[in-house]
């Protein structure tokens, strides 16, 4: 049999046994859930607080009717979104820290190097393994969002829907395992395992939660509650006449939040959903055309990643001292 | 000297050795000293953006910046302290008892009559010290920031509520070292006890807030605490689930010292809730068994 496929092989099993490993993908699965629960709710209040107002209306003698809150199911998995990039990133560090970390621990490295194991069949083996099991999990969350959502938004979803929930699917697939990936390279790269984990862990916060949030707060748009240029009556037109006007201020932002490979996967995924209100219930090419560079990102990213961790993780930096 | 004093020196001690920490540290310090000079750019930009509008006559709305108080611009702080602050904290609660786990240290000093409970106290203490010391510097940072960014010195007033304002954050600090010191206590392994008050973090943060506010996780990361939605079962939600997440009370009261003026309200709930969490969790220390100190890891 194939040393890959050993060694794959080998890694499934370790991943079924861990039992904690389970924990933490059950507490993502539920956490994403509970997101779309709670923005399903929210929208019924929402649709309650219309009907009291139109009722009130008409006991007034109005004959207008304001156009009522839409539901656009997919826009419910803005909340899962972020979780998969916040819990789920860190997650995937402890998945790929611990496939190398087990073996420096239990200094079992030494005797599966006595074999004659090819240079990158080793690195190979996880990585396979890793790909595999964010595939089972990423099919299973998005397997039971497809359910939820289709039961709360009380209408079968459509031929396009399943297609959008297909691509995010792939993307999350993409910068889980990305995330993996990088801890187990980071793992095989330093002496100390130690410094790995500090170097993910201090990566992670500033990729995934520091750096997206300087470029939120230096949004103007969100300086303001409700929003800056909604409190000062401008239209979106002259909003977006005024702010050429600011184009170096906003290239500076914006450079911040592209700087993370979080922020191009929410650009793209919200795209695909049609979270963001630009790219709603518009055909799928168009938020590939609107996002395209995000998605070239994160894939130049995820293939930057995987090579790292593949011409790292190898017998020779492994077994020095 | 006392227990609690000998064990608290020797914490201090530990922690300079501490990789993890001293990482955190370094990222903490440097967005906290950050912090204001991102606040005046955004501020800045604004007037400069509404200016604009008011001169092409599409507004007749006032700054919205015009009365902001001086410690505005500590907003994005109080974020940094519930990102980097929090997890900084954890991480030194998790690395005090795993120190002592890993190097079997806890059996030697166990062999002494010491009582457990105020050896946990004085490692507590230590850390509380340490944090107290990072804590002072980054408020001298913070007024000379604010400082340099007006052209005058902090008013008086202002200078007492920033003051208020780091000295609460040390009670909201020590209740995530406390989480991590209990995580590490009762995991079996180093992972789980690293990982499991990060979780527990995540949770406070991010679900229990949305759970009442229906906020996405990212708009939590706003200093402006979430504002609770007030229909259907959102009410009934809010107000099980608001006290337990500390992190939102820290918000609240944080802004009310800083006097946000998007925020109305006083920080009396919120400093009680970061006080009870504190009693709670140095309770639950301090009554957790010595040979808890003792048990060896898995790995």
């Amino acid at each position: 049999m194939n040393n890959t496929f050993v060694i794959f092989r080998k890694e499934l099993l370790d991943v079924r046994r861990n039992k904690f490993l389970l924990l933490l993908l059950t507490f993502t699965l539920l956490a994403v859930l509970v997101s779309i629960l709670v923005s399903a709710l929210d929208f019924r209040v929402k649709i309650y607080a219309y009907n009291k107002y139109v009722s009130a209306l008409h006991s007034a003698g109005s004959t207008t009717v304001p156009a009522p809150p839409q539901l656009f199911p997919l826009q419910l998995l803005r909340g899962s979104i972020e979780y998969l990039e916040i819990l789920g990133a860190l997650f995937s560090i402890v998945l790929g820290y611990g496939m190398i970390a087990k073996e420096k621990q239990k200094a079992t490295l030494g005797l599966i190097f006595t074999r004659p194991i090819g240079r990158y069949q080793f690195a190979a083996g996880k990585i396979l393994a890793l790909a595999w099991t964010w595939f089972l999990a990423v099919l299973t969350i998005f397997a039971v969002v497809t359910a939820v959502v289709a039961i709360i938004g009380n209408s079968p979803l459509h031929a396009i829907d399943l297609y959008r929930l297909l691509i995010t699917a792939g993307l999350s697939w993409i910068y889980l395992l990305l995330w993996s990936a990088l801890a187990m390279g980071l793992a095989s790269y330093t002496r100390e395992l130690g410094i790995s984990l500090v170097a993910s862990i201090v990566l992670w916060l500033s990729v995934v939660l520091i750096l997206p949030q300087i470029g939120d707060t230096m949004d103007p748009d969100n300086q303001v509650p409700g929003g800056l240029f909604n409190s000062l009556q401008i239209s979106k037109k002259n909003e977006v006449a005024v702010l050429a006007n600011f184009a170096g201020f906003d290239k500076v932002r914006n450079g911040i939040e592209v700087s993370s490979i979080t922020k191009h996967y929410e650009r793209s995924t919200f795209a695909y959903l049609g979270i963001k209100d630009k790219f709603n219930q518009k055909p799928v090419s168009f938020a590939f055309s609107g996002t395209l560079p995000n998605l070239l990102s994160l894939i130049f990213g995820f293939f930057g990643v995987i090579l790292f961790a593949i011409l790292i993780t190898t017998r020779k930096r492994l077994l020095r001292r | 000297m006392s227990i609690v004093l000998i064990a608290a020196r020797q914490e201090i001690k530990s922690l300079r050795r501490e990789k993890l920490a001293q990482a955190l540290l370094i990222v903490f310090v440097g967005m906290v000293s950050l912090s204001s000079f991102i606040g005046w750019l955004t501020k800045k930009n604004v007037t400069a953006i509404w200016q604009k509008v008011k001169y092409q006559g599409l507004t007749t709305a006032p700054n919205p910046f015009a009365n902001v108080p001086d410690l505005y611009y500590l907003r994005n702080t109080v974020i940094y302290l519930v990102l980097i602050g929090a997890l900084l904290a954890i991480v030194l609660g998790v690395a005090s008892i795993l120190r002592d786990r890993k190097a079997h240290t806890a059996d030697l000093i166990l062999t002494r009559p010491i009582d457990s409970r105020s050896y946990l106290l004085g490692k507590l203490m230590g850390i509380g010290l340490w944090l107290t010391t990072i804590l002072g510097f980054v408020t001298l940072i913070s007024w000379m920031s604010i400082a340099l960014i007006i052209g005058k010195a902090l008013a008086f007033g202002d200078s007492l509520h920033l003051v208020a304002f780091f000295a609460m954050s040390l009670i909201f600090l020590l209740g995530f070292v406390l989480l991590g010191m209990i995580c590490a206590l009762y995991s079996s392994r180093e992972t789980n006890a690293l990982l499991l008050p990060i979780s527990l973090w995540s949770i406070i943060t991010f679900v229990l807030p949305q759970l009442g506010t229906a906020d996405h996780p990212v708009s939590l990361l706003n200093p402006v605490p979430a504002i609770a939605n007030q229909g259907g079962a959102f009410s009934i939600l809010n107000s099980v689930f608001s006290p337990l997440s500390t992190t939102e009370q820290f918000k609240k009261a944080s802004s009310s010292i800083l006097g946000n003026p998007d925020f109305i309200g006083s920080p009396t709930v919120g400093i009680t809730v970061l006080a009870l969490a504190l009693m709670v969790g140095t309770f639950v220390l301090l009554t957790s068994k010595r040979d808890r100190l003792r048990r060896t890891l898995d790995e």
